[in-house]
């Protein structure tokens, strides 16, 4: 059965849901071409570090989901300057051996998944030695929306404006800010953004960062919402991937574009069919389809489209 | 069943099979002084949580057994190892346990996926096997003792109370494979046995998180109470989007709460008014368990940081203590007498027995392997406290009355379902 | 070529001309003492179960059936260039596919035709998937996507075939449970002559070492790797592999030759997707069991962590790397386990990025072990050279 006001939710749930999976390893895949397989991992810490924030420390809920995604700010600042770049091996190595021990992982596709699957073992099982198979979790804030018979969480709705809401942070801080404006040149052409000026090491470094803290976000975000065991990361992954490169090379509007594509298909098609699975594998469907005929994503299609009607002008 | 062209070469047993004629061997039988039990137990990957206290409470009724003089004066010897909640590493694994290490008994295993994957190696080496998670049901194998609840004696328990305290519509919501799908149709079978029918069933992948619109469908379709079968930690979501979203339905589960302690994780009043149809869980009011000096006491001290004593570990614990009694019974530790000592019906317990914390007595039932377990309707309040209902002893039923398995007079090893024997079901 | 080669040709003439067609740039071990080497191990892995503190050899037979499905991957992305996560969606195919044909069928013939079946359902898959990506103009990063969201469609829907409903003939699919009754893996043509290769341990009495019990599935596994590997060096040092070297180099350029590139990719990808169907098939036969775990991201990512550990562009690499991860993979154990895993993925992967087997190779070439003084030295390889990785 198809009601309109259910469609719309859970059309805003999975759109939330999808657009946070993805809101990290956009921004890293997107800008430094490296794809982080421990993405989910990344969300974990993130999850984990706002629930302890509550249940240790006794912080408010918004100030343990900064905690939270602080943390993974910090530890993916940590594992960018070690492993990514090697910043760290390489100083020490410059320092004992005279010469760099390793080669930064930037554009290298599938070693940078084989580096960060390695990472994502690291961290769960880490987790798991160092917090047990669970740990109690957060109530889901905020209660519900009632409309007619039926009702829907409210915090799950909210959800969809906060996504929106880091979206249009993302695009102001990679069109209005200093550092955005250096991030977008080094994507572009790197020798000529290092040729006037920019560091792009501190891009990289900084868009890691940033892309780590966003996962972490996402992980205390939805905090509230999981069941807190070491390998909640994992349901994120699929949505991620997919989400990322069908959304194409425009970070913000590609993560959108496709947030709304997919989540449009999943939510109708299990309604329609009164089956998550089907609604699932519809969502997979899709995906292979975009990215069979739009072989750039969403945005990459955009702009060709763009591109030639200018020079049809 | 091994289908298929003859075996040549030599059959497996518990001393035959590979040892290399000209080298040693890796493992040592057991000798007239031990005892080798193999538990391989989940204790990483995704059924941790539920897994590690079944390897616990193994460990607990091995030390027990050993303080006391061990198994016909035989000390026992445990052999583990951590499977990872890999079915690849669950077949290597046991291959190494029964051909290498040469254990005379193996508990193994949370999943059916798990079963199904190592019975190959099981009927083949013809290996004395317990598998103690509550599952489906309808396994009738030769030298398994599939020793957890059923889903009919679970769904048995919980269904007939709810049907009576809130009205005949049901509304199922189970995880989409097997477990959940054969739960679904035994929920079918006993509706109709109960005077009660299913007005809606849902079925959700195991990876799905997001419940939105299952809690949609439940309201459209305003039941009396919802049966939920979810399994796994992407499932744990559902109860606190429903707390969430405000549906208050009574909920009757046979998998939530027993196992992965859903009302000591989330904050309350997500698991209120559920009610959890199983043979045990750490709270069960039974003089033996919850005593001075009972079983959660005894599981405590050995392991005082174990976050929560689950429906799998009493069942790991009193199958060892069965398996000790059939192998003093059948005065000696080769697996075919005592496999033939346990199809002669083991009881365990009275009431302050401690090898039988779920209460009273237990039977295991020698014609089908399985165990007529103690069955109890537990209910969590709006602060997660856990208060009893009621509780029956429930017997096998499917195997014994409605497919006739009988091991002791005939081997075999297939699994039944219920799609086969009930119009019902379908 | 220098003098020894000339002096190998004089005398053995018809084996040297066998070793052109496994020689070339684009494998490791061109050089005598290579082969000798690798004879001496094909010598210790013909007699392995019956070496001291050694089972059947049984456990051995897994990781060179994996090696099978890490063989198909290294043709697919070191010598082609595609980076596929979609292996095992073939590897899987092939396995579900002997387990539904086998068990419809299950005596001698009917399982020997299972056999091909599967091998046939890889291949079959592969050219579909890669007609779709490769004539749809999908590229790079894309298809590695396409292939990994193949696998997630293929576990969600494999993950819900429980019961009656999903049966083919007389195989139920199983769902999560797995599809059971697989018939025992039995060769031949019934009535003519069969041999059972699966839980048919037997005696065996060989010179020297006398009787001992072998598992003769841990032959076959053998025969499949050792024939695997040859014929995939016979293929990518042919013509046919320097078009698939090409493409992975630059493919426009070599598309601007002349090449039809997409047809190229299609062919390998189709092979790999035979070989990755053989290695199913293997696996479902040997565990006389399969359930959709084979679709799962963190299996789908093995083959590609086998691959980058051994080297992306060495056959060799490919064998040694599965063998050895998936070895240490099942010994580990214990709490730490998982972490230590994880770390040497980590350390490899970064300090040694073009792989295990080609370092070991630069290594040897550089310090000149063999003193091969006739071969020409490798271009790359200068003799001051600080042993800098290479980022290709």
């Amino acid at each position: 059965m198809v009601n309109g006001l259910n469609l719309a939710f859970q059309f805003l749930d999975s759109f939330a849901f999808i657009v946070l999976a993805a809101a990290g390893l956009a921004i890293i895949f997107g800008i430094m071409g490296v794809i982080n397989l421990a993405h989910g991992e990344f969300i974990l810490m993130g999850a984990y570090g706002t629930t302890l924030a509550v249940t240790k420390l006794g912080l408010p809920l918004p100030v343990a989901m900064g905690v939270g995604a602080l943390v993974t700010a910090g530890f993916g600042l940590i594992v960018e300057r070690t492993i990514i770049s090697g910043f760290v091996p390489n100083w020490l190595g410059q320092r004992t051996i005279g010469r760099d021990l390793i080669d930064p992982l930037y554009d290298r596709l599938a070693d940078s998944m084989v580096a960060t699957f390695g990472l994502s073992l690291i961290m769960v099982q880490g987790a798991r030695i160092l917090f047990g198979n669970s740990i109690e979790t957060v109530a889901t804030p905020l209660g519900n929306v009632a409309y007619g018979e039926f009702s829907y969480s409210t915090y799950r709705v909210v959800l969809a404006g906060v996504s929106i809401a880091i979206l249009v942070a993302v695009y102001y801080l990679f069109t209005r800010t200093d550092y955005g404006m250096r991030a977008r040149a080094t994507i572009q052409d790197e020798d000529t953004a290092k040729a006037l000026g920019v560091d792009t090491e501190r891009i990289y470094m900084t868009t890691f960062a940033v892309g780590s803290g966003l996962a972490g976000l996402t992980g205390a975000l939805f905090a509230p919402v999981l069941s807190m065991q070491p390998t909640l990361g994992d349901q994120f992954l699929v949505e991620a991937f997919v989400a990322v490169v069908v959304g194409g090379p425009s970070v913000v509007l590609g993560t959108a574009l496709s947030g709304g594509a997919l989540g449009l298909v999943n939510a109708t098609v299990t309604n329609l069919l009164d089956s998550t699975t089907f609604g699932r594998i519809g969502l997979l469907v899709v995906a292979i389809l975009a990215l069979r005929f739009l072989p750039e994503g969403i945005t990459g299609f955009i702009e060709r489209i763009r591109a030639r009607r200018q020079e049809g002008e | 069943m091994i289908a298929g062209a003859g075996v040549a070469g030599c059959t497996g047993g518990p001393d035959g099979g590979s040892e290399s004629a000209s080298g040693g061997t890796t493992g040592t039988a057991s000798s007239a002084d031990t005892v080798k039990i193999g538990v391989l137990e989940d204790q990483s990957g995704n059924f941790a949580l539920v897994g590690d206290p079944k390897h616990k409470a193994s460990m607990l009724a091995i030390q027990e057994i050993n303080n006391n003089g061990g198994i016909g004066g035989r000390e026992i010897e445990p052999v583990t190892r951590d499977p990872q909640s890999d079915n690849q590493r669950y077949q290597e694994l046991t291959r190494d346990f029964i051909n290498e290490e040469d254990v005379d008994v193996l508990w193994a295993g949370y999943s059916s996926a798990t079963r199904e994957a190592i019975r190959p190696i099981i009927n083949r080496n013809e290996q004395l096997y317990f598998y103690t998670t509550q599952y489906e049901g309808g396994v009738c194998d030769s030298t398994t003792f599939a020793c957890g609840p059923t889903a009919r004696q679970q769904l048995g328990s919980v269904l007939p109370y709810l049907r009576e305290e809130f009205g005949p519509e049901i509304y199922t919501i189970a995880a989409d494979y097997n477990f959940g799908q054969l739960s679904a149709d035994w929920v079918r079978v006993l509706a109709d046995e109960n005077d009660a029918e299913v007005v809606g069933e849902e079925f959700i992948p195991l990876s799905e998180s997001s419940f939105g619109s299952v809690i949609n469908n439940i309201q459209d379709a305003d039941p009396d109470f919802v049966m939920s079968m979810l399994v796994g930690a992407n499932h744990t979501s559902f109860y606190e989007q429903k707390a969430s979203a405000g549906l208050e339905v009574p909920i009757g589960t046979s998998t939530a709460m027993a196992q992965g302690y859903e009302h000591r994780r989330l904050d309350p009043p997500a698991m209120a008014n559920i009610y959890a149809g199983v043979n045990y869980m750490e709270e069960v009011p039974t003089e033996s368990n919850t005593g001075d000096g009972g079983f959660a006491d005894r599981y405590y001290e050995k392991y005082p940081d174990a976050p929560y004593l689950n429906e799998e570990a009493e069942t790991n614990y009193f199958t060892t203590y069965m398996y000790k009694q059939a192998v003093e019974q059948a005065g000696t530790i080769e697996q075919p007498e005592v496999i033939e000592a346990l199809e002669s019906g083991i009881s365990l317990g009275t009431e302050r027995a401690p090898e039988a914390p779920e209460g009273e007595t237990i039977e295991l039932d020698g014609a089908t392997h399985h165990v007529d377990h103690h069955m109890w309707v537990l209910r969590a309040d709006q602060e997660h406290n856990i208060e009893e209902i009621t509780n029956r002893k429930i017997p096998e039923q499917f195997l014994s009355e409605t497919v006739g398995c009988d091991l002791r007079e005939e081997d075999e090893q297939t699994q039944y379902t219920p799609r086969d024997y009930f119009e019902e079901a379908e | 070529m220098g003098t020894t080669a000339d002096s190998v040709r004089d005398r053995f003439g018809f084996l040297a001309g066998i070793r052109d067609r496994f020689e070339g740039p684009n494998t490791i071990g061109n050089s005598r003492p290579f082969w000798i080497g690798f004879a001496a191990v094909l010598a210790v892995l013909a007699v392995y179960p019956f070496l001291p503190f050694i089972g059947t050899g049984s456990q051995l037979s897994l990781f060179l059936v994996l090696a099978v499905l890490g063989l198909s991957l290294s043709l697919v992305w070191g010598y082609s260039g595609v980076l596929s996560f979609g292996q095992v969606v073939f590897f899987g195919f092939g396995a579900y596919t002997f387990g539904v044909v086998s068990i419809n069928f299950p005596d001698a013939t009917g399982i020997t035709g299972a056999v091909v079946a599967g091998v046939l359902a890889g291949g079959l898959g592969a050219a579909l998937m890669g007609y779709f990506m490769f004539y749809g103009g999908v590229r790079d990063v894309y298809v590695t996507i396409i292939t990994l969201v193949s696998t997630m469609v293929m576990l969600t829907f494999m993950s819900q075939t429980a019961g009656s409903a999903w049966t083919i003939g007389e195989a139920a699919l199983g769902g999560f449970n797995g599809m059971p009754d697989i018939p025992l893996l039995t060769l031949g043509i019934e009535g003519v002559f069969t041999f059972q290769f699966v839980f048919n341990e037997m005696q065996v009495w060989l010179p020297l070492f006398g009787w001992n019990e072998i598992d003769p599935f841990y032959y076959l596994s053998l025969v499949a790797v050792v024939g695997t590997y040859f014929g995939l060096r016979a293929l990518v040092n042919s013509d046919f592999g320097r078009v698939m070297v090409a493409v992975r180099e630059d493919e426009d350029r070599t598309r601007m030759f002349g090449y039809d590139v997409k047809r190229a990719k299609l062919l390998v990808f189709t092979l790999g997707g035979a070989l990755a169907g053989l290695a199913g098939v293997l696996y479902a036969a040997r565990n006389v069991y399969i359930d959709p775990t084979v679709f799962e991201l963190w299996f789908a990512t093995l083959p590609v962590v086998w691959v980058s550990v051994g080297g992306r562009k060495s056959l060799l690499g490919a064998v040694i790397a599965t063998v050895s991860i998936e070895y240490f993979r099942l010994s580990i154990g214990g709490d730490w386990a998982l972490v230590v895993l994880g770390a040497l993925l980590l350390v490899v992967i970064v300090a040694l990025p073009g792989g295990l087997v080609p370092w070991v190779d630069r290594q040897v070439r550089r310090l000149d072990v063999f003193g091969e003084s006739g071969e020409a030295p490798d271009p790359g390889d200068a003799p001051d050279a600080a042993a800098e990785v290479s980022d290709s």
